[in-house]
């Protein structure tokens, strides 16, 4: 089992090698840092943008944004993702709403949102609309498939229904809620990007890569996107870390 | 109170597990419900503790009684503790100090003390089945009911437990119904053995232990089951 993950990660790290030397033939190939720059020009363009004063209100407007669409989602698809699994009423009522949302082309949202919203707040909304259904669908599937056998054995002890809720149903959606996070998570941060990218706030990763791109930096657009990358990476490692932890009674 | 029975019809999909079925418990006494199986005796049992409710008929006294199940399958929550399971039901109805003693007691009275803060993937099938009986056990419920609650032990804890389970029932002489098919097992607990047979369920014989002979039991039961 050890042996096999490390054999993993040194294939994942040859891939990722040979994707570097890619880039850095096909860079030359081009000849031009205005099409393609390579590894080094970006690598410089990243400590360059790592160094200006509005880094971080970039980054942490970005992650701002991301942070209230994602707890938005969280406490609607909790409000409605628990009895909709309970009850197959409630679930057939939001059915379509989440197929609607989620098949919904993320740009023919952006372009209404920003007839409705302003320029800061269309990412969010984005990155909402995003994570809602997933995390929704994935808590009442959960609750969907908590054994019945232990909702039994609860009212045969008379066990309150804020119990079954805390006690049962919960520790029971965990790992579904954990996998819908994740996911989750992935998209919004992409979404929100996007919507940053169209709304153009005055801070945001998004706004740079679209600022970036407008002047053809392109070295400074793929810079950005490493950094996209790089925190979204930082998120599915916390997730994974944080369920990791809550579910230590599993094998 | 008395606990009734009264024309009990179910059905499993097609199949009539009970056909106007009636039968009637001694409060106080541990009552073993005996036959093969598949005969639909937890059916009946699920019936009395409010697990499943009849087609038809009506199910007296029981409702009133806070109950203790032990099912066939252990039915332990997985994220809890051995301890964690067994204080599962206790809290909200015990002071948490006084329900983590209950919870330590009947613990140890399963021989599981050192388990106590293992989680259920890391018992054995006896050890999950010795959890599930001292959360039964340990609950306070005037009526306990027990499907094959014995089953996956070796002979020696089995009748540890048993022991160990009348000198309680002797204190507070709570009313017992329990489903098996061990015959010695019915005999070492039961005071009434009603003997049933399938197709739909029905009494066969029933007998009161006080009055006859572990041997009569035994004979009763070959001659119905031919074992």
């Amino acid at each position: 089992m050890h042996n096999s993950s490390v054999r993993n990660r040194i294939i994942s790290l040859f891939v990722i090698i040979f994707l570097i030397f890619g880039w850095e033939w096909l860079s030359r190939a081009f000849d031009s840092r205005q099409i393609l720059p390579g590894p080094a020009d970006t690598i410089s363009s990243l400590i360059s943008i790592i160094g200006k004063p509005d880094f971080l209100s970039s980054l942490g407007a970005t992650l701002l944004r991301g942070f209230i669409g994602f707890l938005l989602a969280f406490v609607c698809a909790i409000l409605i993702g628990i009895p909709a699994g309970i009850n197959s009423g409630i679930d057939a009522a939001f059915k379509p709403i989440l197929v609607t949302v989620r098949s919904t082309p993320v740009v023919a949202i952006i372009l209404l949102a920003l007839i409705w919203f302003k320029a800061e707040q269309v990412p969010v909304f984005i990155g909402f609309l995003t994570m809602f259904p997933i995390l929704t669908t994935n808590i009442s599937q959960g609750i969907r498939e908590t054994d019945s056998h232990y909702i039994q054995l609860a009212k045969v002890y008379q066990i309150s229904h804020k119990r079954i809720l805390t006690d049962i149903y919960w520790p029971s959606i965990l790992p579904f809620l954990f996998s819908g996070v994740s996911t989750s998570i992935g998209f919004g941060w992409r979404s929100v990007i996007i919507g940053e990218v169209l709304s153009q706030p005055r801070y945001g990763i998004g706004a740079m890569m679209q600022d970036a791109q407008s002047y053809l930096l392109v070295s400074e657009v793929i810079a950005w996107t490493v950094i996209a990358i790089l925190v979204s990476a930082v998120f599915e490692w916390m997730v994974r870390l944080v369920h990791k932890h809550s579910v230590k009674w599993k094998r | 109170m008395s606990l009734k029975l009264e024309n009990i019809t179910k059905f499993y999909g097609d199949r009539l597990i009970l056909d106007r079925f009636s039968l009637e418990f001694k409060p106080g006494s541990v009552t073993c419900l005996f036959g093969p199986s598949g005969c639909g005796k937890t059916t009946l049992l699920n019936l009395i503790g409010g697990v499943t409710a009849p087609d038809s008929g009506t199910i007296s006294g029981f409702a009133a009684e806070m109950i203790s199940f032990i099912f066939q399958e252990t039915r332990l929550l997985p994220w809890k503790t051995v301890l964690g399971n067994v204080i599962f039901p206790l809290i909200d109805k015990l002071p948490e100090k006084q329900a983590t003693e209950i919870a330590r007691k009947f613990i140890s009275m399963v021989g599981l003390e050192n388990e106590a803060g293992l989680f259920p993937h890391q018992l054995s099938g006896g050890m999950k089945q010795r959890v599930s009986i001292a959360r039964a056990f340990a609950y306070p419920g005037s009526l306990i009911l027990m499907d094959e609650a014995f089953q996956n032990l070796d002979n020696t804890l089995k009748y540890n437990i048993l022991d160990s389970f009348l000198k309680i029932w002797e204190v507070d002489r709570r009313t017992v119904v329990f489903v098996t098919h061990d015959i010695d097992e019915a005999i070492k607990l039961g005071q009434e053995i009603i003997f049933l047979n399938n197709s739909p369920l029905q009494v066969i014989q029933s007998l009161s232990i006080s009055t006859v002979y572990p041997d009569r039991v035994k004979a009763t039961a070959k001659e119905i089951y031919h074992q």
